[in-house]
């Protein structure tokens, strides 16, 4: 006799969802966006903010997970608020929201303390493996970004005291990567596992954020001494 | 009529004596032993009037025969008080003793044609005037012979440039004899000469005449015009080009902040629609296309917005740009893709043209060898050569024979146009099994300023490189019309 049996998935350990600050200027998109993140089981949408002034008051005593900060906005601009915060926040994972496939803009961005990208237009699955990717310890990086990084850190001239360099294993990462080579392909030819490769590039975007700021830093006591 | 006829009485001892002297040559004439033996000096002359501090202005022409050379020819004068002589309106020399006849020797200044004599002659007070005596002896054995005689013409003192006349107006009147040679008070023979060496003609190089001095003037006024015009007209391309390209960015800035954002809400609210709706509604499929349309036509605008942006027109910008579209299209072809590119590759700005053309050539390739080739595998490869870009994409799929192949169908007419445009060159290698190699070689605009490129005529741009068009080709695509 056959009796009807009903699976009861086991349920994972209730986890509290990730708390996401939203950063977007244009009402409807920002309205969209925050409906969609909460339609994501494990996202939940804890702050909209319509400007980066409003962010720079309010994120900090919010405390989110990951903020998703969209680069063009009035006053000042995203990649300057994200540079702000991160400062504030180091623990909270900076998103970048573009409409434009700029890889200079990006490269910016990464440069001033963004942990990862995404183009507003990618699909909502999609948009939601990267959010998990990049909180997960993902960097992701192009072939494009990978060339500009190189180039970069190639400007800063090596006999400068307190230049930040790459180490080899981190240029013979960002050669794979600007060659076409995925994380994976770059994993299998390098005889690292594939987390391995990822907590390298990881490394290599702190590496960006630390120079650009020691330039900066650089360039304050410039202007101040002259 | 005394005093004549002694002269007379005088002269014909003088040519006694003459004859006496040269009997001994049978072949001298009796005429030219007596002029040879006067220094083929004429009479002396001057104006009706004699006065004290007078100044006197003679003229004569003569003429030696076309075609005769001139063997030697001399040229004796002297002035009671002074002279000042010219030939052809040169000066030759001065003379102030009626004593002393100067000899100048005129063999080298003398050609075939009209010459002319001037004579400014002076008096101190008292009597006055001037003697003289040209005689030009020819190759022909013929000779030329100008004497100072009532044929020459006395000029008006105020007459200016009087020495270059080439003829003689009616009103200058013949002057006056006032005695005949060993008339006195002065001398019966000329007491004294003074040889001077030969003239030479003064050599008048081209660059001293005055037609090519005025020529070279006008030229240079020319050039220094032309110059100017085309300063003014390169400044005003300039300026032109310096707003076009601003307001290219205007343009460029005003797509992407309002149509992005708009489509951006558009495809938000679509993609919400989309997932209110039960999966297998025939709705949510016709949704999910709406959203898949809306994405397309951002991906068309990011092109567009790239392409016409000045603020990205260098080559690296270019390249990186390239590389970015290979790696998404042929990522998403599940084609691996490999780049190799030159590092650092120099700030070459490139204009809109160039960078559009290479852009939908490489994109023809690609989608060549993700449509036919069936491969795996494509490699692109940018590095510079001299002065010309190379660009090559190549796979390792199943090749064709090149020599099989209709160049129209694959988009090979369509690249080579391209490449044609670019004044560039596409090489396409492949045989069956190993692949096609497809190489395109594009001089690089040179950033040096040529001013003759503004009057040449742009070539048309093809029809295809309206971006217009390619956002209308992404909207239409959403509906699978396929152009």
């Amino acid at each position: 006799m056959k009796r009807n049996t009903t699976i009861i998935p086991t349920k994972p350990p209730p986890r509290p969802p990730l708390r996401v600050a939203l950063v977007e200027d244009e009402a409807k998109i920002r309205e969209s966006w925050s409906r969609l993140i909460d339609s994501f089981p494990d996202f939940k949408c804890v702050c909209c903010c319509e400007s980066g002034e409003e962010a720079l008051r309010v994120v900090p005593g919010i405390q989110p997970d990951v903020i998703l900060m969209d680069v063009l906005l009035p006053g000042i601009s995203g990649i300057e608020c994200t540079m702000r915060l991160k400062e504030l926040l180091p623990q909270t994972q900076t998103i970048i929201l573009t409409a434009l496939d700029d890889d200079k803009l990006i490269f910016r961005a990464l440069e001033a303390g963004a942990d990862g990208y995404l183009l507003k237009r990618t699909k909502p699955a999609d948009m939601r493996a990267a959010l998990l990717d990049v909180l997960h310890g993902g960097a992701p990086m192009t072939s494009a970004i990978a060339r500009r990084v190189v180039e970069s850190f190639r400007r800063s001239s090596p006999g400068r005291s307190g230049a930040i360099l790459l180490s080899p294993r981190e240029e013979e990462l960002l050669d794979f990567l600007s060659k076409g080579y995925s994380n994976k392909e770059i994993a299998d030819q390098t005889q690292l596992s594939f987390e391995t490769v990822r907590s390298y590039l990881k490394h290599i975007y702190e590496k960006m954020h630390v120079r650009s700021r020691t330039e900066a830093a650089v360039r304050y006591v410039n202007s101040k001494s002259l | 009529m005394k005093r004549p006829n002694l002269a007379l009485l005088l002269c014909l001892v003088f040519l006694g004596l003459g004859l006496a002297s040269h009997a001994a040559d049978p072949s001298a004439s009796p005429v030219a032993t007596l002029r040879a033996a006067t220094n083929y000096l004429g009479q002396w002359m001057w104006d009706r009037e004699t006065l004290d501090k007078q100044t006197c202005h003679f003229w004569k022409r003569f003429d030696i025969p076309k075609g005769a050379r001139v063997e030697h020819a001399q040229l004796r004068i002297a002035a009671d008080n002074a002279y000042t002589l010219f030939l052809d309106g040169r000066e030759l020399g001065r003379g102030s003793d009626w004593r002393t006849v100067t000899v100048y020797d005129l063999t080298y200044l003398l050609s075939p044609g009209a010459h002319v004599l001037a004579v400014e002659g002076f008096n101190d007070n008292d009597k006055a005037g001037v003697i003289m005596g040209l005689h030009v002896s020819l190759a022909d054995g013929q000779s030329v012979e100008v004497a100072s005689d009532n044929t020459w013409r006395l000029v008006p003192i105020n007459d200016s440039r009087w020495q270059t006349r080439r003829t003689a107006p009616d009103d200058w009147e013949p002057v006056t004899i006032v005695g005949a040679l060993g008339v006195e008070p002065w001398w019966k023979y000329p007491t004294q000469f003074v040889n001077l060496p030969p003239f030479l003609p003064i050599l008048v190089h081209f660059w001293q005449t005055g037609w090519f001095q005025i020529a070279l003037l006008a030229a240079c006024g020319i050039a220094g015009l032309t110059s100017f015009y085309l300063t003014m007209r390169l400044a005003v391309q300039s300026k032109a080009h310096r707003l076009l390209s601003l307001e290219r960015v205007r343009i460029a800035r005003d797509i992407h902040d309002d149509l992005g954002t708009r489509l951006t809400q558009l495809l938000l609210t679509g993609e919400e629609a989309q997932s209110k709706l039960p999966t297998e509604s025939e709705t949510r499929d016709q949704f999910g296309q709406m959203c898949d349309g809306a994405r397309n036509v951002l991906g068309a605008i990011d092109e567009v917005v790239w392409v016409v942006n000045s603020q990205r027109d260098t080559l690296g910008d270019f390249v990186i740009y390239i590389c970015k579209y290979a790696e998404t299209f042929l990522r998403s072809a599940l084609v691996r893709c490999r780049f190799d590119i030159q590092r650092e590759l120099p700030d070459n700005s490139l204009d809109m043209p160039f960078r559009r053309n290479l852009l939908l050539t490489v994109k023809e390739a690609l989608s060549n060898a993700v449509k036919h080739s069936g491969a795996d595998e494509v490699a692109v490869s940018i590095r510079l050569k001299g002065n010309a870009l190379i660009a090559i994409v190549e796979d390792n799929g199943r090749g064709f024979d090149e020599t099989q192949v209709n160049p129209a169908r694959h988009g090979l007419k369509n690249m080579m146009a391209r490449m044609n445009d670019l004044g560039g060159h596409c090489r396409v290698q492949s045989s069956p099994g190993v692949g096609c190699r497809i190489e395109f070689e594009i001089p690089l605009p040179s950033t040096r300023l040529r001013p003759w490129r503004l009057f040449r005529r742009r070539s048309p741009v093809p029809q295809t490189a309206d971006p217009s068009r390619k956002v209308r080709e992404a909207l239409l695509g959403a509906s699978s019309i396929n152009p």
